[in-house]
């Protein structure tokens, strides 16, 4: 690619037109590169739905003359070109192994590298967003001032044909020296024009571009090229502005196809003016665009300019999955999924988010990218990533039917062709002679050229494509995930006892990834099965040996609950047809509620793990459901409200399933009623079936009805009530949710986002005005009595009085002494006067005596 | 005591003793209108001797104001009137005192608004002073002359004052030699001095614009008091034995306006009311008579009863034997004001406080004076001493309860003045503040009504700072409940909740304060701010107790019972934790010893606290078991030694508590869903307090007690 691009370059000195796209070659495009002549050869209706601004262009452009004056624009656009490669020659080359970039996308432009102010970073992206909106108000002001400026070509447009170009190319010719102008004066001038003005000259000048650009993209496209030259600014600021503005132009012309490269074929063809023109713009929108996504690939490396670019990728992805190079900008997105930087983060997450839901903007092709350069990603780095680079997956989206067998489809798929053809067959069969078959060959080509037209058009697949893409990505997907959870297995295993506290810390992606396999365990594959629940089971940290303290394991509590939720939730969707298990997994709840501790670990998964491993599951064994309402119920003596209801809501619906396990509402004398293998209860067994459940009594619910929550109160009594019942019968229900349900209604969030609920006047039957003392304790009130002894207190008050009457004697005294002091020192002053007056005496004297 | 002061001291004092006190008083005044009183009105000498130390406590009390206690350093370094006792000086370098500055400067708006308009009308519209009778006797003679002297001499001002009489003297000397050698120098002299006098009285004129009310008045009153006569011993005990024997008596005039004199003694540095009092003793004799008489004095004369009202006041008002008391009896309230605020002892103000309580009916006759009463009593209330906070408390509830105008004054001001000085808390001042809960709890049960109101009003406003910390998450609005006053509304509200939940149907309230604890303990988790949750967790403890309701208290203390690692380098300092005064641990104490045994010690505590509090219930076995389960592991793993026996003792006890309920549950026949049987399950021994587990929370409590962890 290098080469080609180099190649071009010594081209564009012979070569000015037509222009050579950048090198974009796709198999699927060269193949249909025929018809793609075709749709140029037709008239400008077939092309206008594509193209909404064709009708004025050809107004305008009716006859251009390719000669003179747009070679001068080339010249112009060469000269730059060849600065900036002698520029980069310069500048060592950075290496990019893990982004598969152009080498050419890396050129270093001419950069801003020796201003670069890192501090400032933060302050002048908030400055820059300020900028962005004083520039859109701009152009708003501008926008007057432009529809004049437009106004005045076209009128003479009417009268001379190359008029127009003229006064373009005159503007452009004054505009781009203009910038040149800048950035070398710039020195010199830095006295004579402060930087402020500097700042708003090409602040206007970046919008009326813009805004000339949004205005008339076909007529103005070279103005790209002026604008790319502003984002080059040595001023931050400036260069920001020009990619934000930059981002807003592309965001609007970038059309909704994909442009392809000509062939030689093609080239050599004569075509009409018209076509030449579009093939113009074409190229020239190709070639800014690539031109500014090289700068910004660049600038990405610039903490200043990291936020800003990572900003324009992620909403050029966004906008534009369909147009070329989108796999440059999907490489960086996905690079950044697990950047440092929060804000960054948000953004591709969103980006790729974005991608995931709207795949109808890029056929599905851009999501089995994103997934394959994420899985690249993760193995690259070797699971030591940020959460969110996997969370992404979550938005996935798979069609139903897609984790179905092959030959099922196959099966369903012929059955419907045959019938197809056997319509099609009672026309065929009639017809016997050849001339009609091939005509009728002619007729079926003719329709799947139409299907293929029409599909290109409206953006869908057909379903075999569809469904191709879907089953790679799914690959890719459960490729990157089993590969976490070998990882977690393989480092988990291999680290010593480390108390684990913080969650996810050694395995960050853990958590997302198991979220992300319970929600797709429909689609695994079956062979996989067995591999993945042993795995499972290691992560849970079950281990044959029982005697084991179960701590041994760095997963934390609640990534371990994660585990038996995905083992239980891939088992069921499996059609529980798997021949697997599952008993560890309950043994392993039965023990992680004990680790449970409230504000380490989530409660939802909690609440998650007893809805699905136990609220859900079907009839339990007798043993052990016992086991787990008694588990239940303590636990709710020492939780909060949220998991005390959801493990009451569990409780109770297991009691419901098992009625046998009612006895342990009663309390018959000599312990439970049921006897079993342990005779009595033992509350630290690790075995739900050693435990000895049965033969307890449920007496926590007695306690419970206390408890300050309502709800939880009125649960207990409810699950209470059930011993008076048959086995059969259930009480009233008063809480229809599930144990997640439940937990979240409860939990701390939700209670303090409801509104506050007006706290009812106290109505008081009885008013009392007590005189006796509530608080204080009357030994403190004895002391009140014993006031202050007599001799004590003359004393102290006779201090008191000698101590006020010092003062005042003192201050008397300072008063007298000052007042005597002065007095004294008076007489200096008293002498002076007396010598002045003497003089003026004396002078006096010498004056009547003259 | 003055003897005590540093020669810096000394220096400093000698500079600005003049006008100290003055404007000591009038900034005080202005400080206590906008804010309440402040408690700790004079900080110990010592801290004068040395610069550097003088400028620490500033630092620490910038939010009271810079002015505020610089002055307060001046007048309590020059008047010497420490007293031996005040607590030793605080240490700076204390890492809780950074963290209570911080918390401190926070402005919060959980004050209830007050209404701080002033009626003035009765203070200005008389001077005070009483014409006599000159039909009483004033003895002349001087039989206890000699002993005049000494007493006064005990002050450090003396020698200094000896040393400026000197200096007088020979500057006198000096002024008449040059009087003498130069005789025009007189009428020099002169002109001067009429200047200057008048250029004094212009200024002083300006000057008084500003002062307060008080020395507004007294000032321009000083001037008319036309008795001169110097008060003598015998004298004294004349009157006060004429008085006592008939309180009609005109000396009770004499004795009032003698009083007045007293009371104002030293504010005003004219002569005339210096010279009244010859020494001590009759000062003495003068304040210990009045106060100690004239409560049962007037209510001889206006024939009331002890168990007086303000309706019966007020009745008497328009009665005719009002007209002639009144003056008397408004003279000898005021005065008594001023002299409230005019000592400095706390001793001398607890004994004035409980004299003048007795008539406390007497002050609703004038309600801005029974205001500006008010406004003092606060101020002493919330000073740090412990028998002069009583008993301006005591005064304060006799106040509210007999004035009804004045109890929304004393709710409110009461609330805000709680608030203030909870501003800053740390080890010495958190029994102070307890009292403080207690005396708020027992004004605000005067009348439940009224104050169930405030109470919604100032837990709605709790709950919406908590509401809104928790939307933003903002640390702005975090530090709105990470601070002390918060937490200590909280706490004035549980304390509020407990002793009144068995009479009244609080539970709307109730519920209220319940999630706003739980919402803080949700907020702010983490190691960090585990003091602050065991403080929540107490309140929990109390809540539940006082409506024997179950609340799951071992969830909010997992964090305390995890084992942690210690880190082995600090063991050579040993910091002191106290968690009492602390609501957030600095983070370099995070990992010390000190701090996890303190954690263990105090979970231990509100743990066996629960325990207690359900260890007659039929289910205690179920409410220790996932408790116990971890206090083992905790057993197991701990390195640290001198955990292993509190922990031991408290799995010992619970263990043979567990055993001892399922024992006896055993044998009964009833089913948890029996209601009566098991609210009567085990009463009797519940009753007889004789169980084990009874009497070893009373020893854990009773040991939390001696160490200085309170329970609240």
């Amino acid at each position: 690619m290098g080469k080609r691009s180099g190649s071009k370059r010594k081209d564009k000195n012979k070569v000015i037109l037509p222009p050579e796209l950048p090198p974009e070659i796709d198999d699927d495009e060269v193949d249909l590169s025929d018809e793609d002549i075709a749709f140029y050869a037709t008239d400008s209706s077939n092309v206008a739905p594509f193209r909404r601004f064709d009708k004025k262009s050809i107004d305008r452009y009716v006859g251009r003359v390719a000669g003179r004056d747009e070679g001068e624009v080339e010249r112009l656009y060469e000269e730059r070109q060849k600065r900036k490669a002698t520029e980069s020659s310069g500048k060592p080359r950075e290496d990019d192994d893990g982004l598969e970039v152009d080498p050419v996308d890396a050129l270093p432009t001419k950069t801003l590298q020796g201003e670069l102010v890192y501090n400032r970073a933060k302050k002048a992206r908030s400055e820059d967003n300020t900028g962005g909106v004083k520039s859109k108000a701009q152009e708003n002001g501008a926008d007057a001032k432009q529809s004049i400026k437009k106004d005045e070509p076209k009128g003479k447009s009417k009268n001379k044909k190359g008029d127009d170009n003229k006064v373009k190319n005159i503007q452009s010719q004054t505009e781009v020296p203009k910038g040149q102008l800048h950035s070398n004066v710039l020195e010199e001038v830095k006295e004579e024009l402060s930087a402020e003005e500097l700042f708003e000259k090409k602040k206007a000048q970046l919008a009326e571009l813009g805004m000339a650009m949004l205005e008339d993209p076909e007529s103005n496209i070279r103005s790209l090229n002026d604008m790319l030259s502003i984002s080059n600014d040595k001023d931050q600021k400036v260069a920001k502005l020009g990619l934000m503005s930059l981002l807003a132009v592309f965001k609007d012309i970038i059309p909704s196809y994909r442009i392809r490269q000509l062939t030689e074929k093609e080239l050599a063809v004569e075509v009409s003016k018209e076509v030449k023109k579009t093939r113009y713009y074409e190229y020239t929108l190709i070639r800014c665009y690539k031109a500014y996504l090289q700068k910004l690939v660049s600038l990405e490396k610039q903490p200043h300019f990291y936020t800003v670019a990572v900003r324009c990728m992620c909403a050029l992805l966004d906008t534009a999955p369909h147009f070329n190079f989108r796999e440059n900008l999907l490489a960086s997105v996905v690079k950044n999924l697990s950047s440092s930087d929060d804000v960054v983060r948000k953004m591709c997450c969103e980006a790729i988010r974005s991608l995931f839901i709207n795949e109808g903007k890029h056929r599905g092709e851009a999501t089995i990218e994103a997934v394959r350069l994420i899985a690249d990603h993760v193995k690259l780095n070797d699971c030591q990533l940020h959460p969110d680079s996997i969370d992404v997956f979550l938005s996935l989206r798979f069609d139903e039917d897609i984790g179905k067998d092959e030959t099922e489809e196959e099966k369903v798929k012929p059955k419907k062709n045959k019938r197809w053809q056997k319509n099609q067959e009672v026309p065929k069969q009639l017809p016997v002679n050849d001339k009609k078959k091939t005509r009728q060959e002619l007729i079926s080509k003719a329709r799947e050229e139409v299907d293929v037209d029409l599909r290109a058009v409206s953006f869908t697949l057909d379903p075999k494509e569809r469904k191709r893409i879907q089953k790679e990505t799914l690959s890719a997907l459960f490729e990157t995930y089993f590969r976490i959870l070998k990882h977690s297995v393989t480092t988990s295993n291999s680290r010593t006892k480390v108390n684990n506290v913080s969650p996810g810390g050694s395995h960050p992606l853990l958590t997302p990834c198991l979220e992300g396999l319970g929600k797709f365990s429909h689609l695994i594959d079956v062979d996989f099965m067995g591999e993945l629940i042993s795995c499972l089971k290691k992560l849970s940290g079950y281990s044959d040996r029982q005697d084991e303290i179960p701590n041994d394991n760095a997963l934390s509590v609640s990534e371990r609950l994660q585990c038996c939720i995905v083992a239980v939730k891939v088992w069921r969707s499996n059609l529980e047809a798997l021949n697997v298990d599952l008993q560890d997994f309950f043994v392993q709840l039965y023990n992680l509620i004990l680790e449970y501790r409230p504000d380490r670990d989530h409660g939802e998964v909690l609440a998650d793990a007893l809805k699905t491993l136990l609220w859900e599951g079907k009839q339990q064994d007798m043993l052990r459901a016992a086991a787990f309402i008694k588990r239940l119920a303590t636990l709710a003596l020492s939780f909060g409200s949220a998991e005390a209801i959801a493990a009451l809501v569990t409780l109770k619906h297991l009691l419901q399933k098992n009625s046998k396990c009612r006895n342990m509402l009663e309390n018959d004398s000599g312990g439970g009623s049921l006897s079993c293998l342990v005779a009595k209860y033992n509350p630290e067994a690790t075995d739900p079936y050693l435990s000895g459940a049965l033969a307890s009594v449920l007496w926590e619910l007695s306690l419970l009805e206390k408890h300050y929550d309502i709800s939880v109160s009125s649960m207990a009594s409810n699950i209470l009530s059930m011993a008076n019942l048959n086995p059969t019968q259930n009480p009233v229900p008063i809480l229809n949710v599930n144990p997640l349900e439940a937990y979240r209604d409860l939990s701390m969030e939700r209670e303090l986002l409801k509104p506050t609920s007006k706290a009812l006047p106290l109505n008081l039957k009885k008013r009392r005005r007590g005189k006796e003392f509530v608080a204080l304790s009357p030994d403190v009130l004895q002391k009140a009595d014993c006031s202050v002894d007599k001799d004590e207190l003359e004393e102290k008050l006779q201090s008191h009085f000698a101590v006020l009457r010092g003062i005042s004697e003192n201050e008397r005294l300072r008063a007298e002494l000052n007042h005597t002091l002065s007095s004294v020192n008076m007489y200096k002053d008293y002498k002076k006067q007396k010598k002045k007056n003497m003089k003026f005496k004396t002078g006096r004297k010498k004056v009547a005596r003259v | 005591m003055a003897k005590k002061l540093g020669k810096k001291a000394r220096k400093f004092a000698r500079k600005n003793l003049q006008s100290a006190a003055k404007r000591n008083r009038k900034i005080r005044n202005q400080f206590n209108h906008r804010r309440g009183p402040r408690r700790g009105e004079s900080l110990p000498p010592t801290l004068l001797t040395s610069a550097p130390l003088f400028a620490l406590p500033v630092r620490a009390r910038l939010q009271g104001g810079l002015i505020e206690s610089l002055l307060e350093l001046v007048s309590g370094g020059s008047a010497g009137r420490e007293d031996g006792d005040e607590d030793v000086p605080q240490r700076v370098h204390d890492s809780t005192m950074v963290t209570n500055d911080e918390d401190a400067t926070l402005i919060h708006g959980l004050e209830f608004p007050e209404d701080d308009a002033e009626l003035d009308a009765d203070l200005s519209d008389s001077d005070g002073y009483l014409s006599e009778d000159p039909g009483c006797p004033y003895y002349s003679d001087s039989e206890d002359e000699k002993a005049d002297k000494d007493c006064i001499m005990e002050d450090g001002l003396d020698r200094q004052n000896d040393d400026m009489n000197r200096d007088i003297k020979k500057q006198k000397k000096k002024l008449k030699k040059l009087l003498d050698k130069d005789p025009e120098f007189a009428n020099f002299l002169e002109k001067w001095q009429s200047e200057l006098e008048s250029y004094r009285s212009n200024k002083e004129d300006s000057d008084e614009d500003g002062m307060d009310s008080m020395d507004d008045d007294d000032d321009s009153n000083d001037g008319n008091s036309p008795n001169a006569k110097v008060l003598k011993s015998k004298t004294i005990s004349e009157w006060c034995l004429l008085v006592s024997k008939d309180p009609k008596s005109p000396a009770l005039r004499n004795l009032l306006n003698a009083f007045r004199d007293a009371c104002r003694y030293g504010v005003h540095s004219d002569g005339l009311s210096m010279q009244r009092f010859q020494n001590a003793r009759v000062f003495y004799q003068i304040i210990t008579f009045v106060l100690s008489e004239s409560d049962n004095v007037f209510r001889a004369l206006l024939e009331i009863q002890d168990d007086a009202n303000k309706g019966k006041i007020m009745n008497l008002r328009n009665s005719k034997k009002w007209q002639t008391v009144d003056p008397l009896l408004k003279s000898y309230l005021r005065n008594s004001l001023d002299l409230l605020s005019q000592l400095t002892d706390n001793k001398i103000l607890a004994f004035v406080l409980t004299r003048l309580r007795a008539s406390v009916v007497l002050f609703s006759a004038y309600p801005s004076t029974s205001s500006r009463l008010v406004k003092i009593l606060f101020r002493l209330w919330a000073s740090g001493d412990q028998s002069l906070s009583l008993s301006a408390f005591l005064m304060i509830r006799e106040v509210s309860s007999l004035l009804p105008d004045c109890l929304d004054l004393c709710l409110t001001k009461s609330y805000n003045t709680y608030l203030g000085s909870t501003k800053l808390v740390n080890d010495r001042n958190t029994k102070h503040i307890y009292f403080l809960i207690d005396c708020l709890v027992e004004l605000y049960s005067l009348d439940v009504q009224k104050s169930y109101e405030r109470a919604v009003t100032s837990v709605e406003q709790l709950n919406a700072i908590l509401r809104q910390a928790f939307k933003t998450k903002e640390k702005e609005d975090l530090r709105k409940i990470d601070n002390w006053q918060y937490i200590s509304c909280v706490n004035l509200w549980v304390r509020f909740l407990c002793c009144h939940y068995k009479d009244y149907n609080l539970h709307p309230l109730f519920s209220e304060v319940l999630q706003v604890i739980r919402g803080v303990a949700h907020l702010f988790r983490g190691t960090r701010y585990l003091p602050l949750r065991l403080r929540l967790v107490q309140m929990l403890n109390d809540l539940s107790t006082c409506s024997q309701m179950f609340y799951p208290i071992p969830s909010l203390l997992f964090d305390c019972l995890e084992f942690r690692e210690v880190s082995q380098k600090e063991q050579t300092q040993r910091t002191k934790i106290n968690f009492s005064s602390l609501l957030k641990v600095p983070k370099n104490l995070l990992k010390s010893r000190d701090f996890q045994e303190e954690c263990v010690l105090s979970a231990i505590q509100v743990l066996s606290a629960h325990f207690a509090q359900w260890s007659y219930h039929v289910s205690f076995p179920e409410v220790a078991t996932i408790p116990l389960f971890l206090l083992k592991r905790l057993h197991e793993q701990t390195t640290i030694e001198s955990l292993h026996r509190p922990i031991k003792r408290l799995i010992d006890q619970v263990t043979e508590n567990k055993d001892f309920i399922q024992r006896k549950r055993e044998v009964v026949s009833f089913s948890p869903n029996d209601k009566a049987s098991v609210d009567s399950f085990l009463q009797e021994e519940k009753f007889s307090r004789n169980a084990s587990f009874t009497r070893f929370y009373a020893s854990v409590a009773e040991n939390c007690q001696t160490k200085g962890r309170k329970t609240l």
